[in-house]
């Protein structure tokens, strides 16, 4: 009996949805009605598992089957309106937290010429006006082993002009002084805990900031599947989405690791992409292959392909080659000077007060 | 747990901040509306130079002929207007004993807003510190120009410390005493009449496990404006103490507040309590009678304070540093009034308490229940008119407008009490006026 209940009642229920869907909103009025006779047909309200597990069977395959229709509608909309030569419906974009952000006023707009002063006057000017060229001072924590090193002799082949120095029992701050007087332009310590190295932290050296970073999900060279090798070709360097007053710092100081002038011939890449403030590492050889292009696939692309569709072309395509590490990033402060936990003052420290959304990023 | 909803910032009264940033500029920050409004900049003077970043600030805040004193990263000292910034003086410090050196800084500059009796009125005196510990008070004249001007007799210079380095130096409220100290610096205290040391501290003992902590001295205030005797200071060592020159020459009282340096100290006009800000940017008011915290300024404040000044007559304080946004806040209820984001990193920000209200002198000044403030605004209507005061003036009829006045004064007595049914009423009341007010707004644009 209940059973059957329910059968007709799902039946109203569909047909409710679809012309509250399709049609105006004049159906929202009897689809609410609908609504308070829908709500005892949550399948979480059905104790018994079998009929639960039918009910729910059910309707996820009819979502499915509103889906796939939905698609074939687009797609056919797409279709006719190529084929009448009308401009095709607008694409919808996906909701995400990214694109949902958070208003924030201390994203950088590209006319502002008081951030340009700013950021030529920073302390990575010399460096990236290529008045400098960086050299970098490798060391790591206390006691390392296993990875750290693995990793510090990736990180060594990453980036050009690096030089690895045991740390012994110096103090920081002391090795700091030592690559004032030796012009060295950056240091970066890698911090190993059990066996793995879990922050880095990367001190701009006349008297440049300090950031700490939490490093995770590392994978070395011969973890990666189908690796390559790369070269001692000064690497180009891709830095994404760094968008607001602090990711522009951060992004600059990441900057002045590299040297500005990379050697294109080498054809490698290392990408530090930040997305909703995790900064992702990735390093990479490409090759530019040509390949023909096949009918189909042309008739599968848009308008542009469309026009020349008997022509079969010559296409460039990129390929793609890890190698180096893998690893990704988070900040978690930013020191003004150089290294001093003590009497260090912060530009910018995360503090559990500011996770009060998921949709605030920093960087 | 932190708070989940987003906290809406209630705007600020009128008020005219002025910001000093690292690469030189001077903002002018005002919040115009008279209700609740958020501030905004309208101003910027200078230009971005790295070498021009502000190093000390100095205002004299008085109706007539303000004068604002900058000093700046390469050594130069420039006095200008503080309503239009036009600059009135300049003069570099190239003539002092010291080699000029990037260490050498001025740290400490105060203007001083009584004047000699034997000086013209068109001249000014300064008091200049630099890190190493070279004193020296000039007298300088205005003119209307940026070309560099000399002094009008030579100045005094003398030396506070031996060794260390200053950090900090304030000048008491009769601006006979000024306070030295700094890194490797004991407070010092010296006469500026016949510039001779009267007092300086003593470093507490040692601690039970025989650890001493090196003197170092980051910031320092007096606690009332006419007592010398009593200051406070922050050290490196997050440890704020408070120091009587009448008791003893070790602190009479210190406590520790957070893990990282005190960067700024303020006093309140009540004269016991101060405002606390460190090097990770936290913020906090302390009843230094008793030494306990009164609360915290929280607002996502992340990077380091620079700087705390408490308005002359409102209840707001603000604050500014290294995460570049200029935060105003209430006072008594410890809440972000309004952040205004200001691009560099912020080194000072002093308020500018003759800031006229557009239209507030235009208006008649009947009120049944005058409040403190509005009475302090209105001993303040002065024949000198900010430019800003005359442009604005609003059309709408004299009846309506000392209506909607009276009943924002009342408001504000409310508000000042600190019952709380009162406040309900008042707020509920206020949210009323102000959609009367609205309403009533629309119509002239209109």
């Amino acid at each position: 009996m209940g059973g059957k209940r329910k059968k007709s009642d799902d039946d109203d229920d569909v047909e409710a949805e679809a012309e509250a869907s399709g049609w105006k909103k004049k159906t929202r009025t009897t689809s609410e009605r609908e609504k308070e006779k829908k709500e005892p047909l949550r399948p979480s309200m059905i104790k018994n598992k079998e009929k639960r597990s039918e009910l729910h069977a059910k309707l996820k395959h009819q979502k499915k089957l509103e889906k796939r229709a939905k698609a074939k509608a687009r797609d056919a909309a797409l279709k006719k309106a190529l084929e009448l030569g009308e401009e095709p419906p607008e694409k919808k974009v996906p909701r995400t937290i990214e694109n949902t952000r958070e208003l924030d006023e201390t994203v950088c707009k590209p006319d502002d010429e008081e951030l340009f002063a700013g950021n030529d006057a920073d302390e990575f000017g010399p460096i990236l006006n290529q008045q400098q060229t960086p050299k970098i001072l490798i060391t790591t924590c206390r006691f390392h082993s296993t990875r750290g090193p693995a990793f510090i002799s990736e990180l060594l082949s990453v980036i050009p002009n690096a030089h690895y120095f045991k740390r012994g029992t110096y103090d920081l701050k002391k090795i700091v002084e030592y690559a004032k007087k030796k012009d060295f332009t950056s240091i970066i310590v890698v911090h190993t805990n059990r066996r793995e190295p879990d922050a880095l932290l990367i001190i701009g050296v006349p008297d440049g900031p300090t950031a700490h970073f939490k490093l995770s999900k590392l994978v070395l060279r011969k973890d990666i599947k189908n690796h390559g090798n790369p070269t001692g070709h000064k690497p180009e360097l891709v830095l994404n989405n760094f968008t607001t007053r602090l990711g522009h710092r951060v992004g600059r100081l990441i900057q002045s690791l590299f040297p500005q002038d990379p050697e294109f011939k080498g054809r490698r890449v290392v990408t530090f992409h930040n997305q909703r403030d995790f900064i992702f590492f990735r390093h990479h050889r490409y090759i530019f292959e040509t390949k023909e292009v096949k009918k189909a696939e042309s008739k599968g692309k848009k308008d542009k392909d469309g026009e020349s569709e008997n022509v079969p072309e010559q296409k460039t395509i990129a390929r793609l080659q890890e190698c180096g590490p893998r690893f990704t990033l988070k900040l978690i402060s930013l020191q003004h000077g150089t290294f001093d936990t003590k009497g260090g003052e912060y530009e910018w420290v995360h503090k559990p007060e500011m996770d009060t959304s998921r949709r605030r990023f920093f960087l | 747990m932190p708070r989940t909803s987003t906290l809406e910032c209630s705007g600020c009264p009128p008020l005219r901040a002025l910001t000093f940033d690292a690469l030189g500029l001077i903002k002018v920050v005002e919040a115009r509306d008279k209700q609740r409004g958020a501030p905004q900049v309208v101003e910027r003077w200078g230009d971005p130079e790295s070498s021009k970043c502000v190093m000390a600030v100095s205002m004299i805040d008085r109706e007539s002929h303000p004068l604002l004193a900058v000093a700046r990263k390469n050594n130069q000292i420039e006095v200008l207007s503080p309503v239009n910034g036009d600059i009135q003086a300049t003069i570099t410090d190239a003539n002092d004993l010291d080699v000029q050196s990037e260490v050498n800084n001025i740290v400490g500059l105060h203007l001083f807003a009584k004047q000699n009796s034997e000086l013209a009125s068109r001249d000014c005196t300064l008091l200049t510190c630099t890190t190493k510990g070279n004193a020296s008070i000039r007298s300088i004249e205005l003119v209307d120009s940026s070309t560099v001007s000399s002094c009008i007799d030579s100045p005094k210079i003398w030396n506070v410390c031996s060794g260390g380095n200053i950090l900090c130096c304030k000048v008491d409220g009769n601006e006979k005493f000024a306070l030295f100290g700094g890194k490797g610096v004991e407070m010092n205290i010296w006469d500026l009449n016949n510039f001779t040391k009267i007092w300086n501290s003593k470093p507490p003992p040692k601690d039970n496990l025989g650890i001493f902590t090196p003197t170092w001295f980051t910031s320092a205030t007096f606690l009332m404006k006419d007592d010398h005797r009593k200051f406070v200071a922050g050290t490196n060592s997050h440890q704020v103490r408070l120091y009587d020159m009448s008791a003893q020459r070790r602190p009479v009282l210190s406590f520790d507040f957070r893990e990282t340096p005190i960067k700024a100290l303020a006093e309140d006009i009540d004269g016991y309590s101060i405002y606390v800000g460190n090097g990770s940017g936290d913020m906090a008011s302390v009843d230094i009678r008793t030494g306990k915290m009164l609360g915290c300024f929280s607002g996502k404040c992340s990077g380091s304070i620079r700087s705390i000044v408490r308005h002359p007559e409102l209840p707001v304080i603000a604050s500014c540093g290294l995460d570049s946004y200029l935060r105003l806040w209430d006072t008594k209820t410890r809440q972000l009034l309004s952040a205004v984001f200001l691009k560099q990193h912020i080194m000072h920000v002093l308020f500018d308490s003759n800031f006229d209200v557009k239209g507030v002198d235009s208006l008649p000044c009947k009120e049944q229940t005058p409040t403190e403030i509005l009475v302090s605004e209105e001993v303040e209507e002065s024949p000198l008119k900010r430019k800003k005061s005359s442009r604005n003036k609003e059309h709408i009829p004299d009846g309506g407008e000392r209506k909607k006045r009276s009943k924002q004064s009342k408001e504000r007595k409310k508000s000042e009490g600190n019952d709380g049914g009162e406040k309900i009423a008042s707020r509920d009341e206020g949210s009323r006026s102000a959609s009367k007010k609205r309403n009533k707004r629309s119509i002239p644009v209109l």
